[in-house]
């Protein structure tokens, strides 16, 4: 077993209020782990740490570590252009460029300096059937991205962040704007992504977690109240806040 | 709950009311335009018409006339059309750059008080009277533009001149555009622009390939406003364009002759045919206007369509 993420005694302060209390885990290479807990419990929060998002923020505070590739993230010696390369990230709510298609997809090849126009052709083809949609948008690859349904706007962002080839795709509700047919697409091809990468997802939806992911993280209060193995957390949790949650019992 | 028959007609009768007197009031400020440009084309095409009592002038010499002498009775407008567009096109060239950069940086990258700050700048600047800015391009641009004909080898008329009229309007497009620049970007989802960031985008790459790509059908209508106001501005840009009898003017150190200008220098001083022309001037100014705007709508719809 690989790990992809080595999470130490991380605590995140916005301001004044703690936001993650001493967080400690251990994420697997090519694996599906996701977070679930009740809203405002941190998971985001979390998630926002493995790619560096919350340097956005104003008033946020880091303390801890999370090692990756065997560097801090947040030491001086990551550059965080590259962190981004390799761990991309997958929104809530499906937020395409204003632009074609073809250039949504090309957006970060480009941005990282790739010019040859056979080079992004083949990127944009593979990465559209990597996220099935190709056969869908094959003949309007320069319209608008903005034209495509819900469903297939949030592919296409799937499709953004795999062109990248990162190591590591961040999902933060990736279905929770979207519809029962579209959800059910994404969650098929998460299965058909964690061949080739390490996905950690948020999602709201227990079911969706029991269904998809390897490994589950329970949040509860800016803290880990318990992580394992999937069926083992949602068949035979240690924890009585995690049986609470899972059961419906709150939250 | 018992329902008072009686309010219930007369809050129906109000809301009748209502709706009458907004459609009044919406009638009569529509009709201002068109009362104003009714009349200054009864106005201004009254020259054109046989029997009129300070002889008839040719129509089309008019339109495409290159001499503009009242001492002589010649009124010819054609090369005043394309001054107005050269100094226009250019003072918007010129300002667009600066105007969307600084928008850019008030809106994206400067620190809080800083962008507060310099937005109040830039709104201040829009609300200082035109007038006020004649003096200064009349008291200090014109002499700027004088030394450097000077070092070209160029001789000017004391500064007044194509340039000084170029620099002058892009000083007073410059609010206006940058000020719906900064709505516009203002309004760009921060969604997109985290989109970006997480796919290894710098912040300048996400500036200027997501925000302004997603922005830029409203600088596009801040540019149409910027332009419209550069055509139509005529005190401060009759203090420095001097008084051609003949054009169009290429030569940046030549003296100019706007339809604004035309119209304003003199009006007072006037009558008969001279005075009447104006307004032939002036409906050459609205045409201009209406055409250029509907020009670049027609382009903004296009640029708006391709994202």
């Amino acid at each position: 077993m690989e790990l992809c993420f080595d999470v130490k005694n991380l605590n995140l302060w916005y301001g004044e209020k703690q936001a993650l209390t001493n967080i400690n885990m251990a994420i697997e290479s090519n694996a599906v782990t996701a977070f679930i807990g009740p809203s405002g419990c941190g998971k985001s929060t979390f998630l926002r740490c493995l790619d560096r998002m919350n340097d956005l923020i104003e008033g946020c505070r880091i303390s801890g570590a999370i090692i990756h590739q065997g560097i801090d993230i947040f030491s001086k010696a990551q550059d965080i252009v590259d962190l981004r390369t390799k761990v991309g990230m997958v929104f809530q709510k499906p937020n395409p460029f204003p632009m074609s298609v073809y250039d949504n997809i090309a957006y970060g090849p480009r941005c990282q300096g790739l010019k040859d126009r056979k080079k992004l052709d083949e990127i944009v083809i593979n990465s559209l059937k990597g996220v099935a949609l190709y056969d869908e948008v094959k003949d309007r690859l320069h319209d608008s991205a903005l034209g495509l349904s819900g469903g297939q706007q949030q592919r296409l962002c799937i499709a953004r962040a795999i062109a990248m080839s990162p190591e590591v795709i961040l999902m933060d509700e990736p279905t929770s704007a979207l519809d029962p047919i579209s959800t059910n697409k994404i969650e098929d091809l998460i299965l058909e992504l964690k061949k080739d990468y390490t996905i950690v997802i948020v999602t709201h939806n227990m079911q969706q977690a029991a269904r998809i992911s390897d490994y589950t993280a329970f949040f509860l209060l800016g803290e880990v109240v318990e992580m394992d193995k999937t069926d083992v957390i949602f068949n035979t949790p240690h924890d009585k806040r995690t049986e609470n949650y899972i059961t419906g019992r709150f939250g | 709950m018992q329902i008072d028959n009686r309010c219930v007609k007369r809050n129906k009768l109000l809301d009748r009311i209502f709706s009458w007197l907004f459609l009044a009031m919406a009638v009569l400020s529509a009709s201002f335009i068109v009362v104003i440009i009714l009349f200054v084309f009864i106005k201004g095409i009254s020259p054109f018409l046989p029997g009129y009592e300070y002889g008839q002038v040719d129509l089309l010499a008019f339109l495409t006339g290159t001499v503009y002498r009242q001492d002589q009775g010649v009124y010819g407008v054609g090369f005043i059309v394309i001054n107005t567009l050269i100094a226009s096109f250019l003072a918007l060239l010129l300002s667009f750059p600066i105007s969307v950069l600084t928008a850019l940086f008030i809106a994206k990258i400067a620190p809080k008080h800083l962008a507060t700050g310099m937005q109040s700048v830039v709104e201040l600047l829009a609300s200082v009277p035109s007038v006020v800015y004649g003096v200064f391009a009349a008291g200090v641009i014109t002499k700027i533009v004088d030394a450097l004909a000077t070092s070209f080898g160029y001789v000017t008329y004391g500064g007044s001149s194509l340039l000084a009229v170029i620099l002058l309007l892009a000083i007073m497009i410059f609010p206006t555009l940058t000020s719906m620049s900064i709505t516009a970007i203002r309004a760009v989802s921060p969604d997109i622009e985290q989109a970006s960031l997480a796919l290894g985008a710098t912040k300048t790459q996400t500036n200027f390939k997501v925000v302004l790509t997603a922005a830029k059908s409203g600088i596009f209508a801040g540019a149409i406003l910027g332009l419209g106001r550069a055509y139509g501005e005529a005190t401060a840009v009759a203090m420095v364009a001097g008084n051609k009898l003949f054009g169009p003017t290429f030569n940046p150190f030549d003296i100019t002759r706007t339809l604004t200008s035309t119209m304003l220098v003199g009006l007072k001083e006037t009558t008969g045919l001279d005075y009447d022309i104006r307004f032939s001037v002036g409906l050459v100014l609205i045409v201009v206007i209406f055409v250029s705007n509907a020009i670049l709508n027609a382009v903004k719809k296009r640029i708006g369509n391709q994202v």
